[in-house]
């Protein structure tokens, strides 16, 4: 009987995947997938851009200059200051800018635009009338410091929106969308017990989702990678867990797409229209701070925020109701929080297979 | 009569004029807007904020006759731009809430039946054909934002006087034109998903996407590339800037107002754009 079942949920899975990977209505999903993996290629190659202007910057200096030189520099020092210091500027351009002397009057003041670098920090200064009016200042990323964006982009942008709003689409789809193109009966006319039907369908809903995601995770930590040299990388891979985190970060994903599958496969079942359910398990998951210990458990987010390799510290600024909808105030430990993810996506599933036993189709009222 | 005798005679009755027969889309419309009983009930749940800071309002002047509250001194809300732009956070939250669930099977029920050869074998023109549904969005959306925000600007005029109603009456431009804008993007939005996406529920789905994915992406450009352009791309923030140049809010907002203004004005021109593609009597099939 068992490899009857197996024969059959391999059959469902064979049949579902043209339905989910290359359906039409689908497409979206891959951009949702892509579009945090062209921010970082976009990322790496400015930051690649930048570098070698300093470097360039760097073989035209007068002088080799380190991190303290460039910080030393104040405004209204003079310009023979500046060059006594820095030595004479590698990049220098000159432009004349307007500026209010009256209401209706103006002054036109050459200002000179001088640029330093260190290699990997710029200054850029302003000189007006032989005295230094303004100062801006530029460092170049470090390794360490594009990690800790990419945790945040990762738990804030790829987590609750991008794999929430895929899988909304794609486990949604499997029943709806079936429902919509009236072709639902054809299953149920099989014979395939309902479980199997359920169950061939969402793992086939799982591998799209598992692939398309996992796939976007890793090329944006590839994408993330391309600036650095490669010694910086095989550091970070080696000696700073940079393997660990790539690990993390994908078994996050899947584990994401395995309790988001099963929450909206068995919406899907339930609702007819998908903007009820996703309004409520994303303000259900925006709150899961403020639920009471025993409802937090109820929730996706609890466990793959405890998963995720870095805690995320606030900005100070952030308004209140913000940050305590961003804080996870007691992580648990991770065997715990796989354990209980996965348990709480059977309980759904086997809720969902309780419904789909009575699924009744009448396509008209959709 | 015989069947053979009878042939076509146009109608000879009176006819709708010209400049209001877009209003006939959004009769039919309302109907089936309110048939289903969770829609009414959820424009009624709409209200029932307005309703409270009417509360608010009338309480704020009549509690010095309570004597368990006479003690406070002055006013214990200070109804002003920042009251009013409150009003508008909360009101514009239930708009979009409703709108993704109307504004999908506005014009997608439409499209997807071949029904639009239908309206526009009638003398009603594609742009007319636009306004009506757009009408629909437009008005619902009105009685539950603007509309009660002025009746609580005139309940505090009346309350606090003419001078103050003068004195103030910029809140009450900010309060329509704020709500306008928000109505307008959110009708232009939903109508031209509803016309691309055809399946209604999709529509929705992809609409609540929009705002949320949009405002999320935004933010996470912000984060990796170090600016503050990403705001460009959320509509929610692009609005709320607009808000808070109208309200008058102290703070420095993340893009200036006219940067705002114009990116708004491209995104809804280029619904315009996709809407007009869609809305054809015949489409060809190559």
């Amino acid at each position: 009987m068992n490899s009857l079942f197996w024969t059959q949920i391999s059959a469902i899975v064979r049949i579902e995947m043209k339905k989910t990977f290359f359906a039409k209505r689908g497409l979206w999903i891959y951009l949702l997938a892509l579009a945090p993996v062209a921010l970082f290629f976009t990322h790496s190659m400015v930051e690649i851009h930048e570098h070698g202007a300093r470097r360039q910057m760097v073989q035209k200096s007068a002088r080799q200059l380190t991190e303290r030189d460039l910080f030393s520099i104040g405004i209204g020092m003079s310009r023979e200051d500046v060059i006594a210091r820095l030595g004479e500027p590698p990049v220098s351009r000159t432009r004349n800018r307007r500026m209010r002397t009256g209401r209706h009057s103006s002054i036109i003041v050459p200002t000179e635009i001088m640029s330093y670098s260190d290699g990997n920090n710029e200054l850029v200064l302003a000189v007006q009338n032989g005295a230094v009016t303004g100062i801006q200042k530029a460092s170049g990323i470090s390794l360490g410091q594009d990690s800790y964006v990419f945790a945040g982009v990762f738990q804030f942008f790829f987590l609750r929106l991008a794999i929430f709003f895929g899988c909304l689409g794609i486990f949604m789809n499997l029943f709806r969308g079936e429902m919509l193109d009236k072709s639902l009966h054809f299953y149920l006319l099989t014979p395939v017990r309902r479980e199997i039907l359920m169950i061939g369908k969402y793992l086939a809903g799982l591998l799209a989702a598992t692939v398309i995601f996992s796939t976007s995770t890793a090329l944006q930590f590839i994408a993330l990678l391309l600036q650095f040299d490669a010694a910086v990388i095989a550091q970070y891979m080696d000696q700073n867990h940079g393997l660990a985190q790539m690990a993390a970060y994908l078994g996050v994903t899947v584990l994401a797409c395995i309790g988001y599958g099963s929450i909206f496969l068995a919406a899907g079942l339930l609702f007819r229209n998908p903007i009820v359910p996703a309004a409520a398990v994303l303000i259900w998951e925006a709150a899961n701070p403020v639920l009471p210990a025993l409802l937090k458990k109820f929730s996706i987010i609890y466990y793959l925020k405890s998963l995720c390799p870095f805690e995320i510290t606030l900005d100070p600024g952030m308004p209140p109701l913000f940050a305590l909808l961003a804080s996870n105030p007691e992580p648990i430990s991770r065997y715990i929080a796989i354990f209980g993810l996965l348990a709480v996506s059977i309980l759904v599933l086997l809720a969902a297979s309780k419904r789909v036993r009575r699924l009744e189709i009448n396509y008209s009222a959709d | 009569m015989a069947v053979y005798k009878r042939s076509y005679r146009p109608y000879s009755g009176e006819t709708t004029p010209v400049w209001s027969r877009f209003l006939v889309l959004y009769r039919f419309s309302r109907r089936n807007l309110f048939r289903s009983k969770v829609q009414t009930v959820f424009f009624v749940i709409c209200l029932f904020f307005p309703l409270l800071c009417l509360l608010g309002i009338y309480a704020n002047s009549h509690l010095n006759a309570i004597t368990f509250l006479s003690r406070s001194t002055g006013p214990f809300l200070d109804v002003n731009g920042r009251f009013f732009s409150i009003y508008l956070d909360v009101q514009a939250a239930f708009a979009f809430l409703l709108t993704a669930f109307i504004g999908p099977g506005l014009v997608s029920p439409d499209l997807a039946n071949g029904a639009l050869t239908l309206y526009l074998c009638r003398p009603l023109s594609r742009t007319e054909y636009v306004l009506g549904k757009i009408s629909v969005l437009f008005i619902t959306l009105s009685w539950m934002t603007w509309v009660p925000g002025l009746v609580l600007f005139f309940v505090q005029a009346s309350i606090s006087g003419w001078q103050w109603m003068w004195d103030n009456l910029w809140i009450a431009g900010a309060i329509v034109l704020g709500s306008l804008v928000w109505i307008a993007v959110l009708s232009l939005a939903a109508l031209a998903l509803s016309a691309w996406v055809r399946w209604r529920i999709v529509a929705g789905a992809l609409l609540l996407g929009l705002f949320f994915f949009g405002a999320g992406f935004g933010r996470a450009i912000n984060a990796v590339l170090r600016t503050q352009q990403g705001y460009l791309i959320d509509l929610s923030q692009l609005v709320s800037i607009i808000w808070h140049d109208l309200f008058r809010d102290a703070g420095e907002p993340p893009l200036s107002v006219s940067e705002a203004w114009i990116a708004l004005l491209a995104f809804t021109s280029f619904c315009l754009y996709l809407l007009m593609r869609k809305i054809r009597a015949n489409e060809v099939v190559r």
